[in-house]
């Protein structure tokens, strides 16, 4: 046993001595590429592949028409980093290898960039969809959007087409900000179809196809006509709405081209503005103390919210159109706000009181249905 | 190893043992090689063509296989960073590597070790998280971890010894559920309330978490780890037990008629095999992690199962192993950011890598 | 359409994704080998089928091409198990990871793209049967395949030399061999079939039943189709009703969710392993003379 275990030992090291001969002939050729001159180096850290038609494909489109617009910027990316640790491991080697800003884009990436800033006070880091609620490092930010604005005015589409007053949303996990959209769909679609109701289905997972199609025919069965969803992967959703002739409301791209009549509206990641607002205060040296060292949030009101509304679907009637588009300029009127009140959760206690507005760190933290939403979330 | 029957050799043999001496290697033709020389040729040829197989592969995807190595190297043996997380990574995945290997001597299968990683990491979060923080709170995650670990094994095991269910089949089925009672716990029950909606529990206080060591970034789950790797080595190869496993594992029947009690030998297996794996959940909460997320071992037991092959079930090589493919899982990184490849690849490198003892198992047999 | 029906219709198409990789595994097993690379062939079936049906606009071709993806990973299993005596689970497992990070490096292309999946035939005569009719014969052709494969696996085990020496294998290769049998070749054949309707399953699931291709779409099912051939102790007709069991499972947390009733999604999500992990415990012992003793001896060594 000992002589094989010198065998092995003895084979694994030819392979390293191998890999090493290879690796010295070819440190001249490799390193040509990251050198480059004074470029800033910005990296983009994904959960996702890069190619997901869904929301990192939306970083990584983003992250490549950064580094086209400002020549300074050299943008690195890593796509498939789980959520944990390895996530740390990733931002420490975009930093050896150079950057000096590193977007988290993944929810779940959060309290390992805050730490990573922590640790890091020369490089600026910034999550994606956090909440600092405590102190902030002055070399750290988190940045979304008011994500329940465009998808209040997709539930204004699925309210003012349905027949059957019976929407459908297919959800992963009871989240806030899922809670948020389910909320906004229902709001908006019952702001044009008082009768509209939102029926719910969750999945447990983030992209699994087959109980996607489960969730999307069972609701059809239960007579549900315009389907709606919080999920990374959104064909299945689609295709099973195209094949039962019914409406679909999108979300993370605009996927009008998988079934034009059917797709009413939805909405998309647009990160290539803010991504390069950020990147500009960074090269400027003045990051600390700017609004971005901070929880930025984009909103209609301001003009900047990253999830924008997508095109509209050859059923929408232009009277419908106009009349989302109008809601889209009312909500960029300082204060407003798809979650002003008065709004009653399904139990019938207030959500928010009538001449009343939820600020964004309450939307943020919302955890009841509102009345009109069928289904219950998990008991917590 | 345990496939060969008992064989005074095999049972009396050690992994660090390497005074003995051998033949001498390669000479001549392939024809008048000895197997064991055989054997290491043919392994090395092994290793060599996974390398060039994975060399056409990221090819094929666009990026030079000579840089690609290169920044295998770089990214993980040159940087001192990369390293110590390297360490780190392999904590969870060795200890569930090993408690693959200590079943394996008895001839049992743990395929849960994901499952045990989970049960560790969640007793862990509970005793940290509820209990007063005090200087010993890690202590006492660690040995809550440890037992959520054995218990969960020793539902297999008990399945095995008392109904003749295959362990195999239950510690993988195992594994899903306990990753449900982990989700409801993180997204219900002990869901953190200040994490603004973060599916997580409340993060551990600072003297809950394993205390750092010289100012790196390793812990002191690592000496825990070393002295754990050191008595598991200890116990197989030095102690009556570790010797009665290995009849078992080597001839059931013959360890039955000679006197052992199998079912107690291979319940203790699976019940130590469990505890080196719940407690590898615990050490990467409380030192790494310091709170409860969906994925923070995600598929560390299936890479521990196939790094624990890879050691043939032996301590110190299983370690070895596991160091390896936490090595190959962040070389990602370099390969994603140097390279531009997708970060997936590294999936097929730990394959390949795996493929090689498999396809060449014949020749080992031979040689031993 | 009530939903106790919807429930039914769907765990019968989605079930068959778990069907047919099951009956694969079955046949596999019976020879005395386990692949837990079965959700590797899945996922290797999937893209094969999706990428073929996308690009050559025949869907036919796509369900040949899920297979055949699907037999090389059977072919690859075989090989290392058989031939080169390797370590069975180590090998489903290395061929598990080998399959998720090819589809996934080679299917990013496909991602966001979707065809027609495979449409229903309803059966003449058979489909008007009252409610039966509906759940059961207005389906795909894959379902189909499903019974079809069913009654085929179950007349060959037990009513054909074939099915004889294939048991044979899976009980006593030894004997096989010894009179004059070729046990390596039929474990190599099994398996390969096998792995070929794992790759079938996967292709019901992208080009069958979603229409679309997604990495890591088989999402475990694989795995859930090795426990379900426990859960049936090994034959056929049970496998069948296992598979549909956890379908209905799947669907019934949709339908009752649409229904407006609350359901705990981790206990939903956990109960498929738990009711097989209660049915080996139950069935244990009695499902023992069922087991292929080849299958049997290989579980209870590893190395």
């Amino acid at each position: 046993m000992s002589q094989r275990f010198h065998r092995l030992s003895r084979v694994l090291a030819l392979a390293v001595v191998g890999l090493l001969a290879a690796a010295c002939s070819s440190t001249g050729s490799s390193s040509a590429g990251d050198s480059g001159s004074a470029k800033t180096m910005v990296g983009f850290v994904m959960v996702g592949s890069t190619s997901d038609y869904g929301y990192n494909q939306a970083v990584y489109t983003a992250s490549q028409q950064l580094a086209k617009d400002i020549p300074s910027v050299n943008v690195i990316t890593a796509d498939h980093v789980p959520e944990n640790n390895a996530v740390t491991q990733t931002m420490q080697s975009m930093v050896n290898k150079g950057a000096k800003v590193i977007f988290a884009s993944s929810y779940g990436y959060y309290a390992y960039a805050e730490k990573f800033a922590a640790a890091h006070p020369d490089v600026i880091v910034l999550h994606q969809g956090g909440f600092e609620t405590g102190k902030f490092s002055p070399n750290f930010g988190t940045y979304w959007g008011q994500a329940y604005e465009p998808v209040s005015l997709g539930g204004m589409a699925a309210g003012g087409l349905t027949k059957t007053n019976k929407l459908g949303f297919v959800y992963a996990f009871p989240i806030s900000q899922t809670i948020a959209n389910i909320d906004a769909f229902e709001l908006g679609a019952r702001s044009v179809n008082p009768q509209a109701q939102t029926y719910l289905v969750n999945t447990s997972n983030w992209c699994d196809p087959l109980k996607q199609k489960e969730a999307a025919a069972a609701l059809l069965s239960e007579g549900v006509d315009v389907l709606s969803q919080h999920q990374d992967c959104q064909t299945t959703v689609i295709q099973t709405a195209k094949a039962a002739g019914k409406y679909v409301v999108g979300y993370h791209y605009d996927a009008k081209s998988l079934d034009p009549s059917g797709w009413l509206t939805g909405s998309a990641w647009d990160w290539t503005p803010v991504y390069e607002a950020i990147t500009k205060v960074a090269l400027s040296g003045s990051f600390t103390g700017s609004k971005y060292n901070a929880n930025w949030v984009g909103s209609f009101a301001d003009n900047d919210n990253p999830l924008t509304l997508a095109s509209f679907g050859s059923s929408v009637p232009s009277d419908l159109q106009s009349k989302i588009t109008a809601e889209q300029t009312a909500l960029k009127k300082p204060g407003a706000s798809v979650f002003t009140g008065p709004i009653t959760c399904q139990d019938g206690s207030t959500l928010v009181a009538a001449g009343k507005t939820m600020t964004y760190d309450e939307v943020n933290n919302i955890s009841c249905l509102v009345k009109g939403v069928v289904g219950t979330l998990p008991k917590s | 190893m345990t496939a060969t029957p008992v064989n005074e050799s095999s049972v009396r043999g050690t992994d660090v043992d390497l005074n003995t001496p051998e033949q001498p290697d390669l000479p001549g033709g392939l024809a008048r090689l000895g197997p064991g020389s055989r054997y290491a040729l043919i392994s090395t040829l092994g290793y060599v063509a996974s390398l060039a197989i994975f060399g056409v592969l990221v090819a094929v995807k666009g990026a030079e296989p000579i840089s690609v190595y290169h920044t295998i190297i770089a990214s993980t043996l040159l940087n001192g960073d990369a390293l110590q997380q390297t360490a780190l990574r392999a904590i969870p995945i060795g200890l569930a590597a090993l408690a693959v290997a200590v079943p394996a001597r008895a001839g049992l299968i743990n395929v849960g070790g994901e499952g045990q990683l989970i049960m560790g990491a969640v007793a862990a979060t509970g005793i940290g998280v509820a209990a007063v923080p005090g200087a010993l709170s890690w202590a006492a995650m660690c040995v809550s971890g440890a037992l959520a670990g054995a218990l969960w094994a020793a539902l297999s095991g008990v399945l095995r010894t008392w109904l003749g269910a295959s362990e195999a089949v239950t510690t993988l089925l195992l594994n899903f559920i306990a990753n449900d009672v982990m989700l409801y716990l993180i997204y219900q029950a002990w869901k953190d309330p200040n994490g603004s909606g973060q599916p997580q529990s409340r993060p551990l206080a600072h003297v809950a978490q394993l205390p750092k060591m010289f100012g790196s970034q390793l812990n002191i789950g690592v000496l825990i780890a070393l002295v754990v790797v050191a008595v598991t080595w200890f116990l197989l190869q030095r102690t009556g037990w570790g010797f009665q496993l290995r009849v078992v594992g080597g001839n059931t029947e013959a360890a039955r008629r000679a006197g052992l009690r199998v079912n107690s030998l291979l319940l203790s297996s699976m019940v130590v095999g469990g505890a080196l794996a719940g407690l590898g959940g615990a050490l990467n909460l409380a030192g790494v992690e310091t709170q409860l997320r969906p994925d923070i071992t995600l598929t560390f037991g299936y890479v521990a199962f196939l790094a624990s092959f890879l050691g043939r079930h032996q301590p110190v090589k299983v370690v070895g192993a596991a160091l390896l493919f936490s090595a190959v899982a962040l070389s990602g990184n370099g390969l994603q950011i140097t390279d531009g490849l997708d970060g997936t690849i590294v999936d097929i490198l730990l394959a390949l890598i795996v493929a090689v003892p498999l396809v060449v198992a014949k020749y080992r047999r031979r040689a031993a | 359409m009530n939903g106790v029906e919807q429930t039914l219709i769907g765990g019968v198409s989605g079930g068959t994704a778990i069907l047919l990789p099951a009956l694969g595994e079955l046949i596999g097993e019976r020879a005395g080998v386990i692949n837990l690379g079965t959700e590797g062939a899945m996922l290797a079936g999937a893209l094969g089928a999706y990428a073929m049906t996308e690009s050559s606009g025949v869907i036919w071709y796509g369900i040949i091409a899920g297979m055949l993806a699907g037999a090389v990973v059977g072919l690859a299993h075989s090989w290392i198990t058989v031939r080169r005596g390797g370590d069975q689970i180590a090998s489903g497992l290395l061929l598990w990871f080998l399959a998720l990070g090819v589809t996934s490096v080679f299917g990013t292309e496909f991602v966001g793209t979707a065809i027609t999946p495979l449409s229903n035939i309803a059966i003449p005569g058979l489909h008007s049967i009252p409610w039966v009719g509906v759940i059961l014969f207005d389906q795909n052709i894959l379902v189909y395949a499903g019974y079809v494969l069913v009654a085929v696996i179950w007349f060959v085990f037990y009513r054909t030399r074939v099915g004889l020496i294939l048991r044979a294998t899976g009980e006593r290769p030894e004997v096989v061999a010894a009179t004059g049998g070729k046990p390596q070749l039929v474990q190599i054949v099994a398996v390969t079939i096998g792995a070929c309707l794992g790759g079938l399953g996967g292709a019901q699931l992208s080009i069958g039943y979603v229409g679309n291709w997604f990495n890591d779409m088989t999402s475990g099912y694989g795995f859930v189709a090795v426990a379900v051939v426990l859960f049936a102790a090994w034959r056929p007709v049970r496998v069948l009703g296992g598979a549909y069991l956890f379908g209905i499972v799947l669907a019934a947390a949709s339908v009752l969710q649409a229904h407006g009733v609350s359901v705990n999604q981790y206990l939903l999500d956990a109960l498929p392993y738990l009711v097989t992990l209660l049915a080996l415990a139950v069935f244990a012992r009695r499902g023992r003379s069922e087991t292929p003793e080849a299958l049997t001896r290989s579980l209870s060594r590893s190395g």
